[in-house]
């Protein structure tokens, strides 16, 4: 699809430099060990093709960085000044890829402070004192990171279900990861709740795997044709259940063509997207195993039948 | 990390054994686990000796891979192969270590005719066996002498392998050098 994205060039992001990969396809599944960059790959993805414009470049950083720090901001006073600051703890941004060209950089010249933005072909240099954002954001791409989505942000995304007319398959989904559970409504404004022996609870009172379930599904409606980003895709998912959500994935990201992206530390995470992927005869999946070599990230990208054969054989492909 | 590269689930299963052996008596790092990882078998010699089979492990090479040894047999020289016999296999497996030009260190070992030939040598019950081979005609069924292989492992399940016998210390050798710089 020529939507997608492809390929990447990460000259500068975070703990990433001078970083490449390429061969991307719909479903792409991340592993590697901890503090590899998995989840800021998955930034440098979702800052990347989300800014087509400065409010949205600065928008989705601005998230990255609410997202990151989040229990820290707890009871703290949000303005552009404390935005401001996070933004510029980066200090630089340089990515490029088959999409799109994002860079940002603080420049101080003799105490005068200035941003530089370069999206695409268009390169702009703004005082930091006239800067000004409108928050924009666009729809069909979605992070849902390791805290998963919070009840608004799920009614959001359970708003595309309804538009779609697909409430119906997200019973059904939801019947079959539970089979006490018989509906799934937002009442009361922004509380989802679930319908369990004849009446709604609250969908916090029930495990986390559940929110998460329901939110990936609503999310892959909710980014029809554009990209979904998934933090530790199986947290709070017993593994028998993982099968199930691959299946669901690989059909729905089809069928709403959607570009997802997904990380995870499982083995069985990993072996069971490979035994779906080949039950259904899915090629359009990847598996990106990141590592360092001489402190440096590199990436392995392994295409779908190989992705199978290294599971068949047991090696290891959760990074180095 | 380091990679063995064999010819099928027969080899890669004796060589897990043999790994075992090595971790048991502290000559490879005691922190190496799941030795099936270290191991890829290409199934079967011809795919083994091809550089077209490799594009998978190539995307490792230098990044993820950085050691690599190729077990594998020799077979027998009056086989119709281009890479029969020692020295036929030899040839083979330098032209394709050249092939490939993976600019990391590359290093082989060939058994002589196959594994289970390779194993009946070691074992110490050998005349026995071979009186059993030659009695019940067993290389007239099967001249890699895989039927022998596998009554003597249903025999002595418990035994299957003496890595003491002198013929393993060439490919331990390697074996430990592969991993003597490993740091997992």
């Amino acid at each position: 699809m020529d939507n997608y994205l492809k390929s990447i060039n990460i000259k500068d992001f975070k703990c990433f430099k001078n970083f490449e990969a390429n061969g991307f396809k719909r479903v792409n599944l991340i592993g590697g060990k901890n503090n590899v960059g998995k989840t800021a790959f998955m930034e440098a993805c979702y800052t990347n093709i989300s800014s087509t414009n400065i409010d949205k470049m600065w928008t989705v950083i601005s998230s990255i960085k609410f997202r990151r720090n989040n229990l820290e901001y707890l009871g703290e006073v949000f303005n552009l000044d404390t935005m401001k600051k996070d933004f510029e703890s980066l200090a630089v941004i340089n990515i490029s890829s088959n999409l799109n060209i994002s860079e940002f950089r603080l420049l101080n010249n003799n105490g005068k402070k200035e941003y530089k933005f370069k999206i695409n072909n268009k390169e702009i240099i703004i005082n930091i004192n006239d800067f000004s954002y409108n928050i924009e954001r666009d729809k069909k791409i979605q992070f849902i990171d390791n805290f998963g989505l919070t009840n608004s942000e799920l009614k959001d995304m359970f708003e595309a279900v309804q538009k779609k007319d697909k409430e119906e398959v997200l019973y059904s989904y939801i019947n079959e990861f539970d089979s006490n559970i018989v509906n799934f409504k937002i009442i009361g404004g922004d509380k989802p709740q679930c319908k369990v022996d004849g009446e709604y609870r609250d969908i916090n009172e029930f495990g986390d795997g559940l929110k998460h379930y329901i939110s990936i599904i609503c999310s892959l409606y909710a980014c029809a044709n554009g990209y979904l980003f998934i933090d530790e895709i199986d947290n709070g998912i017993h593994w028998t259940q993982l099968d199930k959500i691959w299946e669901i994935i690989l059909k729905i990201s089809k069928e709403q063509n959607v570009q997802l992206f997904a990380t995870t530390h499982s083995k069985e995470c990993i072996e069971s997207y490979g035994r779906i992927s080949k039950k259904f005869e899915e090629k359009d999946i990847s598996f990106i195993e990141l590592g360092q070599k001489n402190k440096k990230i590199e990436s392995i990208i392994y295409e779908s039948d190989e992705v199978i054969e290294q599971i068949y054989q047991n090696q290891e492909i959760r990074g180095w | 990390m380091v990679k063995i590269i064999c010819e099928g689930d027969d080899d890669k299963s004796f060589i897990r054994q043999l790994l075992q052996h090595l971790k048991k008596e502290e000559v490879i790092p005691s922190n190496i686990v799941n030795f099936d990882s270290y191991i890829q078998s290409m199934k079967g010699k011809s795919n083994l000796l091809d550089s077209e089979k490799y594009l998978t492990i190539e995307k490792q090479i230098g990044k993820k891979i950085d050691k690599v040894l190729f077990i594998f047999d020799c077979d027998y020289i009056e086989d119709d192969n281009r890479c029969g016999g020692l020295e036929k296999s030899k040839e083979c497996i330098e032209n394709l270590i050249k092939q490939l030009d993976w600019s990391i260190e590359v290093d082989y070992y060939i058994f002589n005719k196959n594994l289970d030939y390779f194993i009946i040598d070691t074992l110490d019950k050998k005349d026995n066996f071979e009186d059993c081979e030659s009695c019940f005609r067993l290389k007239e069924l099967n001249k890699n002498r895989k039927i022998l292989t596998c009554i003597y492992k249903t025999l002595y399940p418990k035994k299957p392998y003496d890595f003491s016998h002198k013929n393993f210390n060439d490919i331990k050798k390697k074996l430990v050098n592969l991993f003597k710089v490993e740091s997992l």
